[in-house]
């Protein structure tokens, strides 16, 4: 098993970009800025690549099986903003949020500082970071409904009284959203998990465990859970200030990894794309 | 995976990260012989760390009736269940695997995940002993129908299972006292540390969408006082101070003095391989096959230590001063009848008769011209 990790590893560490043929990514006129559509009229048409992955395996702990096969992938572009619309099998819609229960999710994954040599696939190393875009169905729960209160999650959930929030505050004067968060140690301590989410992170790593939520955002996603299948668009813009900057008329290359929440998948349970996928941005 | 030494356990074990020992060790000595499941200990913790939303379920202190009490439900079982049956043979090292030798090769633990409902019954099993009261039975020594209560704290283990499981490293053990603790900025919520720790003392926050545990009260223990479960048990069942490895015992160290020379509080599931850093003096009427599987093979010394303790004046002086103090004890010395504790610089911060003093009153108050009765 060890030779054959070590195999992958020089495999992958060693080639940068593997070369297969460019995914020709044309232009669209539309405005991809704007919250993705799943169902526009620009997706026809659009050639559908086939994303192989694979259980990821290069750090504990692993997932014992591939739950995620492969991802098709179509991708158009706007001149500004760039959208991916992504479509797998998942039998069951996952959400998450009551203990044990994990989203599902989706993550792009962009190279920094060398478009055209990337660093290893996994998440990146020291220096030579990657800009990943993921998307959680809670996610965009949050963004859809606002985040799920503690009653919306557990409806017979009886409390005698939380911090700061009195039946009757007689003179007191209300309390503000730092007081009645004191308690709440996640979101005291400004950790952007506990925020209301915009259906997607942007994350910034440098290896395994060193991911990184951007506090900037431009770029938006959507997703829709049907008959077995998640179709889920993410759209970003072109150039990321300190973070992946594509150009019309070049050549980069992506990858994917998937969780499927209802099979308990979180953090490096996940399959994955164990190679970078190229592709063209089309000046048309 | 690396080798690390867990005196525990007598040998060397696998461990993913290099051993790396903290300057001090947090710790605390519970004696399951006095504890009576008030939960003052529960709600002392909980009114302290664990009121906020997401936390309802909480308890990062907690006291279960053994055999069939648990929180959350069945972990003890459930996390044996996981490792399988393994050996340990009496005054000899534990050569059966701990949880990170019997680990699947994609796992850093084996372990089992617990799910929602598993949390909702802190107190099930509660007062529960094991088999029925039939009509004339009478008490036998050791107890033929028996049940004991087990606080809970987390262990603040040398090995913790959580921070060898965090994908994020977002788990740390503090250098200056070997408190665990989550990186409440860093946490994502993956709950990997939820599923590995056997003892189930890390816990998801559905509020904050990050996990928590016990903190050991920092706070306090930087400032020289004991936790807060530790300083209100009215039992005066459990002490916190700093335990030391066999090889470097600290003379008068109250906690090493009854881990290491009196040899009478145990760890409890050592097998598990984490060095966990609480420790019991073992019920010694429960029935003993139970305190085997639960405190290893040195359960019957400890026990016949912990009687003996009536022929020892020091170990007496010191049992005396458990629950005398909220301040951490350093040391502790017995002389002419008088424990006392001391603080970090070796100054006195309690001192207690060995034995209270007996004092008679009068039937008659003569300077009152009043009977004296005990109605209150």
């Amino acid at each position: 098993m060890k030779m054959i990790k070590f195999l992958i590893l020089t495999t992958f560490l060693s080639s940068g970009l593997a070369r297969a043929e460019d995914y020709s990514i044309r232009k669209v006129s539309a405005d991809l800025s704007k919250p993705p559509q799943i169902t526009a009229d620009y997706w026809q048409n659009v050639p559908e690549l086939k994303v192989d992955l694979l259980a990821q395996m290069m750090v504990k702990p692993k997932p014992a099986k591939v739950l995620t096969e492969s991802v098709k992938v179509q991708i158009v572009h706007d001149g500004k903003y760039m959208a991916f619309r992504m479509r797998w099998a998942d039998k069951e819609k996952s959400e998450a949020g009551k203990l044990g229960e994990f989203s599902d999710s989706v993550a792009l994954e962009f190279p920094v500082l060398d478009n055209a040599n990337p660093p290893p696939i996994f998440m990146g190393y020291k220096d030579n970071p990657v800009h990943l875009f993921h998307w959680r169905a809670q996610y965009q729960y949050d963004a859809e409904h606002g985040k799920k209160g503690i009653k919306d999650i557990y409806p017979n959930l009886s409390a005698d009284m939380y911090p700061n929030e009195f039946v009757n505050r007689g003179s007191l004067r209300p309390a503000t959203e730092a007081e009645l968060e004191t308690f709440s140690h996640g979101k005291a301590a400004g950790n952007p998990q506990s925020s209301l989410k915009k259906a997607l992170d942007e994350i910034m790593a440098e290896g395994f465990g060193s991911s990184v939520v951007r506090e900037d955002i431009d770029s938006a996603a959507r997703g829709e859970w049907k008959d077995g299948e998640w179709t889920v668009v993410i759209s970003r813009a072109l150039k990321r200030p300190n973070g992946s900057v594509l150009e019309v008329g070049k050549s980069a290359a992506f990858g994917i990894a998937v969780w499927q929440g209802g099979q308990d998948e979180v953090a490096s349970r996940k399959s994955i794309t164990m190679q970078w996928q190229p592709f063209k941005i089309e000046v048309k | 995976m690396a080798k690390v030494k867990n005196w525990q356990i007598q040998r060397d074990m696998e461990y993913p990260y290099t051993e790396h020992r903290p300057k001090r060790q947090w710790s605390i000595i519970f004696d399951l012989n006095k504890c009576i499941a008030c939960q003052t200990c529960t709600i002392a913790c909980k009114t302290t760390w664990t009121s906020g939303k997401g936390q309802e379920y909480m308890f990062w202190n907690n006291v279960e009736t053994k055999p069939y009490g648990s929180y959350p439900l069945a972990w003890d079982v459930r996390v044996l269940e996981t490792l399988g049956q393994q050996a340990w043979k009496a005054k000899e090292p534990y050569y059966g695997k701990t949880i990170f030798e019997a680990a699947n090769e994609n796992e850093v633990a084996a372990h089992f995940n617990p799910k929602d409902e598993d949390w909702m019954y802190p107190n099930n099993g509660e007062d529960d002993c094991l088999g029925n009261v039939s009509h004339g039975e009478h008490i036998t020594l050791p107890h033929d129908k028996w049940f004991y209560y087990l606080p809970r704290t987390c262990a603040h283990c040398t090995y913790p299972a959580c921070l060898a499981a965090c994908p994020r490293k977002a788990i740390y053990k503090r250098e200056e006292d070997g408190i665990v603790l989550i990186d409440q900025s860093r946490c994502k919520g993956y709950g990997e540390c939820v599923r590995a720790c056997p003892y189930k003392k890390s816990m998801y926050n559905p509020h904050t969408r990050v996990s928590e545990k016990c903190v050991g009260c920092y706070p306090a223990v930087e400032k020289g006082y004991q936790p807060m479960c530790v300083q209100n048990c009215i039992g005066k069942i459990r002490v916190m101070g700093f335990v030391n490895p066999p090889w470097s015992i600290r003379e008068g160290n109250p906690i090493d003095y009854l881990i290491h020379k009196k040899e009478i509080a145990l760890p409890y599931y050592p097998q598990l391989g984490l060095e966990p850093n609480i420790y019991y003096i073992p019920p010694i009427h429960a029935n003993r096959d139970y305190l085997l599987q639960m405190f290893g093979p040195k359960v019957d010394q400890a026990v016949a230590n912990y009687k003996n303790l009536k022929n020892d004046p020091v170990a007496q002086g010191l049992m005396v001063l458990i629950g005398s103090t909220d301040r951490i004890m350093h040391s502790f010395k017995v002389k002419n009848g008088i424990a006392s504790g001391y603080d970090e610089k070796g100054d006195e911060i309690v001192s207690v008769p060995v034995t209270e003093p007996l004092f008679e009153r009068a039937p008659f108050d003569k300077d009152l011209k009043a009977v004296r009765n005990n109605t209150p």
